[in-house]
């Protein structure tokens, strides 16, 4: 009985029913398929429009219909739109409903399906969520069907879309086999889960970006110089400045010069002082071509800075999104761990327990913060108060660390600059002075968060409140210091005294090459940093771990186990790259450093994680995670840039070395090269910056904002409205079956009293005939 | 015996064509997946198989929950389950594969709400309700929850996703949920 087997799969696959031509033809179901049908109301169910628009081929057939042009459907519509005016006007249902009509019409609307078409139903067959054999049966129908062979033009554009298609899947797929660190990060994914894998993927992230800084600044600063520099120095008479700059760098021990940046180092590419500041000019094809080497610095400059920015914003606002659509429904919680709370990649035994405990801490959690809310409720006045003041002690606190902190890498700065310019120190001690801003500064970044972790508890805080506060101080923490560190070499660096052109300094008091000794101080840093990272990592943390899985002793389990830290790590890795986006431009073969300091970076951290630290007990969330990491980035972006921004805008470049050695100010370049633009370029951009534009792109710009955020405000309203209108439609359909079961049922027991009542006739007359 | 399993002859692969456009694995990975799939069962499996065989060899449910990447998986019972030809827990080479597409990356989110709701849904009763929560809550923590805090999350689950009031979460509040989960793409994934 074929009614009785398509009732069978409907109970597998309920709402995914194929609509097969009979649904259409037939208003109600079958009499044998009644009994079945108010037995089970959910059945009847299943032959409502909107279940049927789901099944698979009237999906694909009513959806390819849609995208041809045809006329014989516009005809339909209109046909329709009298009698459908009130209800939601589908397009796909309105279609499918009209089929059965148009048995009376000629079938226009059997176009044959071309080539393209059907080659563009099966593509869309592999997006539908039914098993495999039924895709193949429908593949099979639909080749099987005869199709038109497009010709000339049409074939041609249609080859072309089939074989882009192609190539770029199997682009993708070759890509996807490459991907660097593939087996890391799986690894990875399997013990810690998918937050910690997104850290490792930002880090990924930055390498690639740290790579296209070094082929960009490689390709228009650096080769440039090497390959057409032809400046000669003539060490035996100084006569310019540069000569006797470069001629004085005494050459020290090479190890020494390496870890310090000076000697045969400071006289090299690496840093800003060895750019000639000439427009290099070469032959090629006997034409004489120019490469304005100065302009290439700064241009190069502004435009690694620019991809960066839009770098991050692009990779944030899509975390953002999705951040925005979750902050809507915060509401969603509790569903949102139960049902995507496990995490499916993870296939070691050790980290399921892990991920059993961290789901079950989460749960408890929540219901925590569910107790502390009612107690908070319930909390007296003075309570409050109490707790008021508290964290206002606590934050003050926090303000005077951070200020202190500031005020002593200022002191060891002067401190340290001051021994080194006496001349009798002994060389050892000399070593020791270059590298104490450095110490300094990573001491207190690992020591004060310790102190900061420590305070938080009194708070009382909201476990997430606390980490995002934890989080907000150690990022000032870290920027504050480079902050003061940029604020103590300015106060070196800047012109006391009108500049001077013709003194070699360019002002009184100031060293020789100010550039080459910022970059120096900022490779030094970064080396101290990126050295003490590796030595923590490796020596530290290793041996702590060690003991702790060795050693069954509570004081040692208390020093010796570690957690994977995310935000610990994820300001590591900023403030590294912060240091480097600075210190490319005054160093620009930094980003040679850069690159590969990120790609050990990446080793470095995964020992740190895989190694010596049992995975957290907090749950981190892919997305959450990913838009932090932008933020952090967005927020330290500022602080490269001030200073980049602050040396070509305000301080007068050095006379001796560099690029830039002739100039008043480093932008002033840029201007003189802007005016040597045609004149119609000029005064095109003259006119951008004159009031008469100014202010009405300024009053269009508030506009915009306005009307965005009232579209913003319509959207939310309009969503809580339709949740409404769904919860009445529901109600509606429910009543609706209700009523059609009712209906069913009663026309059912009607037509069987009727045959039963004709039965009993015949046994009547039949008794009667008998009888007589 | 240094080289690859030979698993599907050329001619093979184009009448298997329908792989490139129906699965989200690549084409390239499913000899990896055919791999795995023999080394469960190798006596059983041949080397290579025939086209029909992809779907009428069944191995048993035993077999595939010893795999790597559902050993530790609590509902690996009601995956096996659900993508099984004969609703069992029997995966035949072909349900196989479509639950490691599935599972895929590439995988758009409605097929992976699809399934997720039908896995969540354990008595088959197409609404996710209290006594499934309960079920997945159980799974989830290992029953470690008390009673009453699983009633309790239960209750604060279906307060949050319910719309229509009927104590009980249909597909399409049950997709509504989910869309709001941004989580779900990444957690709901498998890497071969």
């Amino acid at each position: 009985m074929s009614g009785g087997e398509k009732k069978k799969r409907a109970t597998r696959s309920q709402g995914w029913e194929e609509a097969g031509s009979e649904f259409y033809q037939e208003s109600y179901p079958g009499d044998g398929d009644m009994e079945v049908l108010w037995k089970d109301p959910k059945r009847l169910a299943t032959l409502l429009p909107s279940k049927q628009t789901r099944a698979v081929g009237a999906t694909i057939r009513l959806r390819t219909q849609d995208n041809r042009t045809n006329k014989s459907t516009v005809r339909r519509h209109t046909v329709n739109r009298s009698r459908r005016d009130s209800t939601v006007h589908r397009r796909t249902s309105t279609v499918g409903i009209d089929v059965g009509d148009d048995s009376m019409l000629p079938d226009l609307s059997q176009m044959r399906s071309n080539e393209e078409t059907a080659w563009e139903e099966i593509m869309k067959l592999k997006e539908l969520p039914i098993p495999m054999a039924k895709k193949k049966e429908e593949k099979a129908k639909i080749m099987s069907e005869e199709h038109l062979l497009l010709q000339g033009y049409e074939q041609f554009k249609w080859k072309r879309k089939k074989a882009w298609h192609q190539f770029t899947t199997r682009i993708s797929e070759s890509y996807q086999k490459m991907e660097l660190w593939r087996r890391d990060l799986k690894h990875i994914e399997g013990h810690f889960g998918t937050g910690v894998v997104a850290f490792f993927r930002f880090v990924k992230w930055l390498f690639f970006l740290n790579l296209f800084t070094l082929v960009l600044v490689f390709l228009f600063v650096v080769l440039p110089t090497i390959l057409l520099d032809d400046r000669e120095i003539n060490c035996d008479e100084e006569n310019t400045c540069y000569e006797k700059y470069y001629c004085r760098i005494n050459e020290s021990n090479l190890a020494l010069s390496i870890v310090q940046g000076t000697g045969r180092l400071e006289s090299s590419l690496l840093f800003y002082g060895f750019y000639p500041n000439e427009i290099q000019s070469y032959t090629i094809l006997n034409k004489k071509m120019y490469f304005n080497l100065p302009l290439a610095y700064i241009l190069t400059t502004i435009v690694y800075f620019l991809v960066a920015l839009v770098a991050i914003v692009k990779t944030g606002s899509k975390g953002f999104r999705e951040r925005l659509i979750q902050g809507e429904g915060q509401f969603y919680q509790y569903s949102n761990l139960v049902f995507g709370g496990w995490d499916f990649c993870i296939h070691n035994e050790k980290s399921a327990n892990i991920k059993h405990k961290a789901i079950f801490s989460e749960l408890k959690a929540l219901l925590e913060v569910e107790r502390l809310k009612e107690e908070r409720q319930g909390r007296t006045r003075q309570e409050r108060w109490r707790i008021i003041f508290l964290r206002f002690i606590v934050n003050s606190i926090v303000l005077a660390i951070l200020t202190l902190s500031g005020g002593a890498i200022y002191l060891v700065f002067n401190y340290s600059n001051q021994m080194l310019n006496k001349d009798n120190t002994a060389k050892i001690l000399q070593f020791v002075y270059e590298f104490l801003p450095s110490m300094c500064i990573v001491a207190l970044n690992i020591t004060v968060p310790v102190i900061f972790q420590f305070l938080i508890s009194y708070e009382h805080y909201s476990p997430l409140v606390q980490i995002r506060m934890a989080l907000i101080r150690t990022v000032f923490l870290r920027l504050a210091s480079l902050l003061v560190f940029y604020a103590s070499m300015y106060a070196k660096i800047r012109c006391t005294s009108q500049f001077d052109p013709d003194d070699c300094a360019g002002c009184t008091g100031r060293t020789n090459c100010w550039e080459t000794f910022v970059g120096q101080q900022i490779y030094k840093l970064l080396l101290t940093d990126f050295a003490i990272q590796i030595s923590i990592t490796f020596v530290v943390n290793f041996l702590r771990a060690f003991l702790a899985r060795h050693i069954r002793n509570k004081f040692i389990a208390f020093i010796g186990e570690q957690t994977f830290d995310l935000p610990k790590h994820v300001l590591d890795v900023v403030y590294t790259q912060t240091l480097c986006w600075v210190g490319i431009f005054f160093a620009p073969l930094m980003s040679v450093m850069a690159s590969l300091i990120f790609f050990v970076l990446f080793y470095v951290k995964k020992f740190a994680c895989l190694v010596n630290c049992k995975p957290s007990g907090t749950v981190y969330r892919a997305s959450r995670s990913t838009s932090m990491f932008m933020v952090v980035m967005l927020v330290s972006y500022p602080v490269a840039l001030a200073p980049v921004a602050l040396t070509m805008s305000e301080i007068p470049p050095s006379v001796s070395c560099g690029p830039f050695k002739s100039l008043t100010t480093i932008w002033t370049l840029v201007e003189n090269t802007f005016l040597d633009t045609p004149s119609a370029v000029q005064s095109m951009v003259g006119f951008l910056t004159t009031p008469a534009f100014a202010i009405p792109v300024f009053i269009l710009l508030i506009l915009l904002l306005y009307y965005y955020t009232a579209v913003n405000s319509a959207n939310r309203h309009m969503v809580t409205v339709l949740k409404n209108q769904l919860v009445l439609e529901g109600h509606d359909k429910k009543f609706l079956i209700d009523r059609l079961l009712l209906f069913i049922k009663q026309d059912h027991d009607k037509r069987s009293r009727l045959a039963n009542h004709m039965v009993d006739g015949d046994t009547i007359t039949n008794t009667s005939s008998l009888q007589s | 015996m240094g080289n690859k399993l030979i698993t599907f002859t050329d001619q093979q692969l184009v009448n298997y064509q329908l792989n490139e456009e129906s699965f989200f694995v690549a084409k390239q990975q499913h000899f990896r997946v055919y791999k795995k799939f023999r080394e469960m069962k190798p006596d059983v499996i041949p080397r290579v198989m025939k086209k029909n065989e992809a779907y009428s060899i069944k191995l048993p449910v035993e077999c595939t929950e010893q795999l790597a990447e559902f050993r530790e998986n609590p509902f690996k019972q009601r995956i096996f389950k659900v993508f099984s030809r004969d609703s069992r827990g029997n995966l035949t080479f072909e349900d196989f594969l479509d639950m490691l597409s599935v599972f895929s990356e590439a995988a758009p989110r409605d097929i992976k709400v699809f399934y997720a709701f039908r896995i969540y849904d354990f008595d088959n009763d197409q609404f996710v309700g209290p006594a499934d929560i309960d079920t997945a809550l159980t799974l989830l923590t290992k029953q470690e929850l008390t009673v009453e805090e699983r009633q309790q999350i239960t209750e604060k689950v279906i307060e949050e996703s319910d719309v229509d009031g009927d104590g009980k979460l249909s597909y399409i509040e049950f997709e509504h949920c989910i869309t709001r989960a941004p989580e779900f793409l990444s957690t709901f994934h498998i890497r071969i």
